[in-house]
Parts: structure tokens; C-alpha cells; sequence
């Protein structure tokens, strides 16, 4: 009846002075009132109305921050359902409400509030359809009726402009919801009625029971053409066939939704949450490999998708890093990057990486002839190139003299420990075998670290490895 | 029931009435008829009431639609409002005071650097900065970020939902930054473009957010190889209106985790969205990231739609019918501009100090810039970098500090020269004549290589 819910005064209408100061922008006879004086009164009896965040859509409604006492969000058209899982996320104790005519909900809206609904958090959406947009000024709603006119179904709507949305039954088939409604506002029964859903639906919210839809018929004089006596004679008789009132889901004695946490902000918690230990790595290298480079070495891993290129770049970085230098892997993008191959770009640099690109590389290790074909030719002089012998035969003629090659079967001696995955750990051996860029143990370590999820295999990574490392240290010494 | 005889009856303000007339069908004893007067300060005939009959039924309560029309008698006196001419004066909410609830710096234990791929150290810089809220759409190449967000909230209590789309994900990032949440996406281009409309509403609203932009290549579907063709978006195009925010471009994965914590700071200093602008280079590069020794955990502010007794009296919201008050908030959102231009630039300069030659490059690109750099000096040149950290505001501030020796600009990008007409409008708008300006561009999802910023340099007339 009478409610604190309304502002005294509706400051926010036209600055609340005169008339405008306590009507509404409704027009006469317009069942929006109604359902908001009901969702008013509910708010009051439940003792929510500090709790209670009203997202306004677009329609006639988006001025129900005009009037409600309450938080309020005015959304952008549709999208007030997905703004409800925002105010309710950030503050599980508010009391959301999403209030959506027939445009704003069932048609621009569709995506939002079909997987709200399925989500099921617990929030209230009254969903007011009156079969045609009021606000834009009378046109096709995705509710309107077959053969009502409107402005843009001047002739009635026909099956062409498609048939009229069943919101509530919709929204019923889903998951998620715990209470789907259809009610009216046509006659006194009705709306005694439509009061005690609305009611309801905000209780199920209050409960943390899960989320509740109510779907009202309502009223909009101006655009049926009819006195409101009348237009509530033609919700009866007309949208009712169609849109048949009642529950059309309710599952309110099933489980609750589950409850919404509130974040902590523990400092300890944080950073194991984002990986971080106390544990420092040993470092084995005495000294940057000064051999290879004094400041910044680069090394790009060429393979197939598969071939482990990036967890091998990925370990080498690792490595590096822990023996307290700056690092960067990237697998390579670029044209050179399509059809199935892997590229990846590693800098090691004594204080810091400048490009993380590799377009010279001191190493490259190949693990297929296409790759060493692109490649091999812009490793950089006095560089190395290790390849696999497995698959590629002999050296290519168009590499720089001054280039050294160390070829070392990266698939035979996987083939041979019987895991051909571990051919990358060969590889990543080899570079360590022919270019001594840190020791043994600063890879060793970081393959274990790597694999810390996956013990088992560590000890076939390491004989890998250490193949490798023979294989290739033979031929550099 | 005894207490039938003391149901109130109703009364009527006939100026709050708009004569519709449901209350007449909803008596039961016709106490209520038609009016036959037009009411001269609403225009309309309101109802008239006969109680000689009435039995306070209250029916008609619930048949009208407005608040204050058909009302309990007894009320009036409470009713102070009787009058319509008394209304004009002051009548605050009844919503209280909103009470601060500080942001708070708590110290962090000292941890070891981590390896981590730059999408990941903006997703670790963010839960360090407190933000515990995620929303987000899968899109390569930015995916890995909210993966990460997936796994690491839940242990911290927090949230991470994945939205319908980008455009559920943006409004529900409108709903928790209007609740006065710190809250983020990451994204890439096409994805970002889906988000503008509701950036355009947060913009509007005041709600601050940070959106990770991981740029691919365009447009439409493109694919998904580093671009930064995006920036002519962030900079110039976020959505319908006068809008602008903060565009923060990090180059390494150091940055993205130092960057993404600034971005917070930012956009509730503004109450204005954030845009942090990435490749897909920077996203996907791995490399050591150094945890800061403090973090956030951050309190309400007092503007929030928190829903709470305290900050029951707010509002967000862009709607606002009325030309001048629309005009007036515009002139509002335009000084946040300026002070964000007067106090937000942000540039990195790499060699400058005697460059006669600047490149000017963000992102990736600029890390391949300072590569080509260091070659060009080894041949004696003397070439620099100016990299915008700010690309709006563009830190032209810094830029002209060194443009006297300046005798060559050459603009470095991944895109069709949007970063080079960003850096134009801003010599423009300061009034500076810009030494020549040439520049290594590419396309498609390509970055500029070294070499290719090698020869272009070689080849300028002031090195030939």
C-alpha cells in the first residue's frame, strides 16, 4: 500500500519539482506502476531495501531510479542480467533485481538472461511484457501477438515477423532457475496474486535459494489504442490464451545455489596462489658464457608441432634464469609460422634482453630439414647448428663456412630409451653438450622442476639428456 | 478479525492522480467515479472518491499504478507533501552518508622472480593490485590469462565467470566496478569490439575496470598473429560519445605484471576504464617477472552501488535526458581528460640522450627496436628509442624535451600507422614542428623485424 521504498520525492524526474516530484513517467493506466509498487512493497516487507541493488533497462522503466530508494544501476539495453551477475558477484549479501520489459529481455537481451537464468545465481528478474515496445513508441515486440498491429506490423503481425516469445515457459525449461512465474494485473485477483509472486521471488533471493523469474502481463493503453479499462479486458482476453498464466517451475525445495565466496586478500595466500616459493634455484655456472656471446645469446629451436621445440626453448629459459640471468622464450609467430611447425625464438642475456626475436642466432637446433633449411642460413658466423641426424643426412651446402655443425640423433636415441617424446630432451642435451652455454646440472635441475608434476619421468628425461649432451660434447671437444 | 472497522480508507492528491481509472473497476461498492474536472496542473481528470460506502477493503490500493495516488488515509499527516507547490523545496534522500572504506597497502613476503608468459604476469599483477573479480570470453591469443584467473581466484575466494560473450562479459564488469570492485577481461581485437558499447556505458557512468587487450591481426576475423592495429580504437574510438581512457602499452612481461597493477590505481583514481594494449608476441613471450613487496587489498568506494545501508543512495548511470546536464557531465568527463593528459603520460627513452635518430615504438615492437639499436650503434649511429608507455595520453611532454637534436623520427608498428597518427595529432595539438617522419610498418599479424629497422635507418638520407 504505502511504501519507504519510493523516494519522498523523485528527485531525479525532471529535478522532482512540481507534479513530476511524486508521478511517475507512466503513462495513465500503465501496469509498470503496479508491478513496481508490488516490487516496492515486497522490498519493504522483506527488509531488504538497504541490501537491494535495482538494475533499470531500457524501456519505460529505465527510470526506475526515479523512484526506488535503493542502490541503482541503470544497464545498457539487454544487458541487465549480465550487470546483476556483476552486482552480485562483488557483493553476495545485496539483494539484485533486474527489471526488463519485453524489448529489453526477450529480444536484444536474449543471450544475457537465457544463461543468467541457466547460471541460476540467485538474483530476481520481473519481467514486464505487454506485447509491444512503449518506450521507442509502439512497435513490434518479440511478444506481440500474431496479428497485432503495431508501427512496424502496420498490418497485424503475420508468421513472417515471427511468432510471440514464450518467455516464462523459455525460461522454465532451463537448469538453473528455482521459480518461474507468469501472473497479470487485469483484475484484483491477479494482482493480489502478482503481489505474492513478486514477493516470493525476491524471498528466494533473500534465502539464497537461487534465481527466481516472474514474468508479468501488463498493460500499455497508449500504444493498444485502448482506454485502460479496456487494455485490461485485452491482457485477458487476448495475451492470456497465449501466454498461459501460473508456475511454470518450481524446484525451491531442491538444492540451494551454491554460496557466492567473498575474497581474501591474504598475502601469503596470494602469492602461493600465483606460484610464487621462496625456494631459489642453485646455480652451477660460475660465470656468463662469455664463450658464446659477452652479453646476449640467442637461440632459436626449429621443429614440427610436436617435435617439443617450445618445452625444450622453454627449459633452456629456465636454465638461464636461474643461474640469475635475464631470459626470454617466444614461440615464433610470423608467415614462417604456418602449416604445423614450431619456431622458438630464446635470448640469454647477461643484464637484459633487448629484441626477444632471434632473426641471427648464435644456435639453432633443428629438428627437421625444412627447418634447418630456413634457418641454417641465418645463423650467424662462427655460429652452431645442431640438428638432427635421424631425419636430416648430411650438412646443407648453403651454410656459412664458418658455421659449425653438430649433428646428433635426436629420434634414434629417443627410439632407443623407447619414449620417442623425450627427443627434445636429446636435443636440449646436445645444445648443452656442443655449446657448454651452462652446466649439465643447471639443465638437469630444470627439467626436474618442469616435470615436478610428472615424477616418473624424470630419470628417462635425464638419461635422455645426458645422451645428448655425450653425443654432441664428443664432437665439439 | 476485529480490526476490520480500523482498515484504513483511501485518499487522493488529485495532482498525483492520472485519472486511468483502475482503481474504479476494483471497488467492489463503487465509491470511486470518473472526474468530470481537468485537473489544471497536470492536465489530466482525476478520479473522485464517494467513501460514504467504503469499507477499507484497500483493494484499490493495488489497482493503482502510482506511488503516490490512491494512499492510505493517515498518512497524510506524515504526508508532508500534500501540496505540490511545497515540494520545490530541499528534500535530500534519505540515503545515508556513504562511510569510506579505504584502499590498504599490505607488505608482501620477499618471493623468488617467476617464469611466466606475459598474459600470465598480467593476470598475477592484477590479483596482486586486488583484483579478485574476472569476467571473460575465450579468445586467442589472450586466453591464457583467464585460464590462469580460472584456477587462481577460487583458491583466493574470488571470481572468475565465463560470460556468454564479450558483451555479457563487459556488463558484468559495469555491475562489479559499479559495486566498486576492481575487475578485469582479457581480450583480443575482435573480442574488444564486442566490448566497446558497454565501455562507452562505463565511461559514461564512471566505472572503473581494466580490459588486457592482447591485439591480433584484422579486421574481422583476421587472425591471430601480433597486431597493433587496435590502437586507432583505444586511443580515438571506445564506443558512442566523448570518450577517452587510459591506454597503457607494456613491452616486456615485467611490465605487463607492473602495468597491470597501475592500471588499477588508475582507473579508480578516474573512476575511468583502463586499457591495457598488448600483442600477441608480448602475450605469449616468457620471461622473469620480479613480484613487487606490497600489495592491495582494496576497500569501497564511496560512490559504489555496493548494496549496502551505506551507499544505498547511489546511482550508476549514463542516461541523462536533459541537453545542458548531458553538456555539463561531458564538461566534467573532459577535465578528467585533461588532468589524465596533464598527469598521466608515461614514456620509457632508451639512448636517448644524444639520439639524433628516434624510433618511436610500443609493445614488442619496441623491444625489436632496441635490438636493431644496439646494432646501429655498433656502426656508430646515433639512434634512439622513445617509447610511449601512455599511447593516450600520448607523453608528448617527454618527446618534445628532445626533439631539438632530433634530426629524424621513424615510427615503428605493426599496424597501417595508427601509433604514428597518434604521435602526430599530438605534435599537432602541441604546436611542434616534427623533424622528418618516416617509418617500418607491417601488417597481417607480422611484426616489424629487425632487419627491417636496420635498413630503414641505413637507408634515411641523414645517415647515407
Amino acid at each position: 500500500m504505502s511504501t519507504s521504498v519510493f523516494y519522498h520525492q523523485f528527485e531525479r524526474h525532471a529535478n522532482g519539482e512540481g507534479v513530476n516530484a511524486h508521478s511517475t513517467t507512466y503513462c495513465p493506466g500503465c501496469g509498470h506502476g503496479l508491478a513496481q509498487k508490488f516490487l516496492a512493497e515486497a522490498i519493504n516487507e522483506l527488509g531488504v531495501q538497504d541490501r537491494t541493488v535495482l538494475v533499470s533497462p531500457v524501456g519505460c522503466s529505465v527510470f526506475s531510479y526515479y523512484y526506488f530508494d535503493v542502490g541503482n544501476t541503470q544497464a545498457p539495453h539487454g544487458r541487465a542480467p549480465a550487470v546483476a551477475i556483476g552486482h552480485k558477484t562483488a557483493n553476495p549479501d545485496s539483494i539484485v533485481i533486474c527489471y526488463q520489459g519485453d524489448g529489453d529481455l526477450a529480444s536484444i537481451g536474449l543471450a544475457e538472461i537465457v544463461s543468467t537464468a541457466q547460471l541460476g545465481i540467485p538474483i530476481t528478474v520481473i519481467f514486464v511484457n505487454n506485447a509491444i515496445y512503449g518506450m521507442t513508441g509502439g512497435q513490434m515486440a518479440p511478444t506481440t501477438l500474431i496479428g497485432q498491429r503495431t508501427t512496424t506490423t502496420p498490418k497485424g503481425r503475420t508468421l513472417l515477423a515471427g511468432q510471440p516469445l514464450k518467455m516464462a515457459e523459455l525460461i522454465s525449461g532451463l537448469d538453473g532457475p528455482v521459480y518461474v512465474e507468469r501472473v497479470a494485473l487485469y483484475d484484483n485477483r491477479r494482482r493480489t496474486h502478482a503481489k505474492r509472486s513478486i514477493k516470493k521471488a525476491l524471498e528466494l533471493q533473500v534465502a539464497g535459494t537461487g534465481f527466481a523469474f516472474v514474468e508479468v502481463l501488463s498493460e500499455c493503453p497508449v500504444h493498444l489504442g485502448l482506454e485502460p479499462e479496456a487494455a485490461e479486458d485485452w491482457v485477458r482476453d487476448n495475451m492470456v490464451p497465449i501466454f498461459p498464466l501460473g508456475v511454470k517451475k518450481d524446484t525451491t525445495d531442491g538444492a540451494a545455489f551454491p554460496v557466492i565466496p567473498t575474497a581474501r586478500f591474504d598475502p601469503e595466500a596470494a602469492l602461493t596462489a600465483v606460484g610464487a616459493t621462496t625456494e631459489r634455484p642453485p646455480r652451477f655456472a660460475e660465470e656468463f658464457p662469455t664463450h658464446i656471446d659477452p652479453e646476449d645469446i640467442s637461440f632459436k629451436l626449429a621443429g614440427s608441432g610436436g617435435d617439443g621445440a617450445q618445452t625444450a626453448a622453454m627449459i633452456l629459459t629456465r636454465s638461464a634464469i636461474n643461474e640469475g640471468y635475464d631470459s626470454t622464450h617466444i614461440p615464433s609467430y610470423g608467415p614462417e609460422s604456418r602449416g604445423g611447425t614450431s619456431y622458438a625464438d630464446v635470448h640469454v642475456a647477461l643484464k637484459e634482453v633487448m629484441s626477444p626475436a632471434a632473426p641471427r642466432p648464435h644456435v639453432l637446433v633443428a629438428f627437421n630439414a625444412p627447418s634447418l633449411a630456413k634457418f641454417g642460413p641465418t645463423v650467424r658466423p662462427g655460429g652452431l647448428v645442431i640438428y638432427d641426424s635421424s631425419v636430416i643426412s648430411a650438412r646443407p651446402d648453403d651454410l656459412a663456412t664458418e658455421v659449425r655443425t653438430v649433428p646428433v640423433p635426436f629420434t634414434g636415441v629417443a627410439a632407443e630409451l623407447g619414449a620417442a617424446l623425450v627427443k627434445n630432451v636429446v636435443a636440449l642435451g646436445a645444445l648443452q653438450g656442443a655449446t657448454k652455454v651452462f652446466p649439465e646440472e643447471t639443465f638437469l635441475t630444470a627439467i626436474r622442476a618442469t616435470l615436478k608434476q610428472k615424477c616418473a619421468m624424470i630419470p628417462i628425461n635425464e638419461e635422455a639428456f645426458k645422451l645428448g649432451a655425450k653425443l654432441a660434447g664428443e664432437q665439439v671437444c | 478479525m476485529t480490526r476490520v472497522a480500523e482498515r484504513p480508507k483511501p485518499f487522493v492528491v488529485p495532482e498525483y492522480c492520472k485519472g486511468c481509472g483502475r482503481c474504479i473497476t476494483s471497488c467492489t461498492k463503487a465509491c470511486i467515479t470518473m472526474g468530470t474536472e481537468i485537473n489544471p496542473e497536470t492536465g489530466l481528470i482525476p478520479i473522485v472518491l464517494d467513501l460514504s460506502q467504503c469499507n477499507g477493503c484497500g483493494l484499490c490500493f493495488d489497482a493503482c499504478p502510482e506511488p503516490y495516488g490512491l494512499r492510505p488515509q493517515g498518512e497524510e499527516a506524515a504526508f508532508e507533501l500534500l501540496d505540490p507547490s511545497t515540494v520545490l523545496g530541499p528534500r535530500p534522500f534519505d540515503a545515508p552518508q556513504p562511510e569510506p572504506r579505504p584502499d590498504t597497502s599490505v607488505p608482501l613476503p620477499e618471493r623468488e622472480p617467476l617464469i611466466v608468459k606475459g598474459t600470465y604476469a598480467a593476470a598475477v599483477g592484477a590479483v596482486l593490485a586486488g583484483c579478485r573479480h574476472v569476467f571473460g570470453y575465450p579468445i586467442t591469443p589472450s586466453t591464457e590469462g583467464a585460464e590462469l584467473m580460472a584456477r587462481v581466484l577460487p583458491e583466493l575466494d574470488g571470481v572468475f565467470i565465463q560470460a556468454v560473450s564479450e558483451v555479457a562479459t563487459v556488463n558484468m564488469m559495469y555491475g562489479a566496478g559499479g559495486a566498486g570492485k576492481r575487475c578485469m577481461t582479457f581480450t583480443s581485437s575482435p573480442g574488444f569490439s564486442l566490448m566497446l558499447e558497454g565501455i562507452s556505458y562505463m565511461i559514461g557512468a564512471e566505472v572503473p575496470a581494466v580490459f588486457v587487450n592482447v591485439m591480433r591481426g584484422g579486421p574481422g576475423l583476421g587472425n591471430i598473429g601480433p597486431e597493433q592495429a587496435d590502437i586507432k580504437l583505444v586511443c580515438r574510438g571506445l564506443g558512442h560519445g566523448n570518450t577517452h581512457a587510459i591506454v597503457l602499452a607494456p613491452a616486456t612481461p615485467q611490465e605487463m605484471l607492473d602495468i597491470a597493477m597501475l592500471s588499477f590505481e588508475l582507473a579508480f583514481k578516474y573512476r575511468n576504464p583502463v586499457v591495457v594494449v598488448g600483442d600477441g608476441y608480448l602475450g605469449q613471450m616468457t620471461g622473469k617477472v620480479r613480484l613487487p613487496r606490497r600489495m592491495v587489498e582494496p576497500g569501497i568506494p564511496e560512490w559504489a552501488v555496493f548494496g549496502d545501508h551505506s551507499h544505498r543512495g547511489n546511482l550508476i548511470c549514463s542516461l541523462n535526458l536533459s541537453e545542458l546536464g548531458l553538456e555539463q557531465h561531458n564538461v566534467h568527463l573532459n577535465e578528467k581528460y585533461e588532468r589524465m593528459t596533464a598527469e598521466e603520460q608515461r614514456a620509457d627513452l632508451y639512448r636517448c640522450d644524444d639520439a639524433e635518430i628516434l624510433l618511436v615504438a610500443c609493445n614488442t615492437p619496441a623491444q625489436l627496436a632496441k635490438g636493431a639499436i644496439k646494432e646501429l650503434r655498433d656502426k656508430g649511429l646515433k639512434v634512439g628509442l622513445f617509447r610511449p608507455i601512455t599511447l593516450w595520453p600520448f607523453p608528448i611532454e617527454a618527446l618534445r624535451t628532445l626533439l631539438d637534436r632530433v634530426k629524424r623520427l621513424v615510427v615503428v608498428e605493426a599496424s597501417s600507422g595508427q601509433l604514428e597518427d597518434e604521435l602526430r595529432l599530438a605534435l599537432s595539438h602541441a604546436d611542434v614542428l616534427p623533424p622528418p617522419l618516416s617509418h617500418v610498418r607491417r601488417m597481417g599479424g607480422i611484426l616489424p623485424s629487425q632487419d627491417e629497422i636496420i635498413e630503414h635507418v641505413l637507408g634515411l638520407e641523414e645517415v647515407r
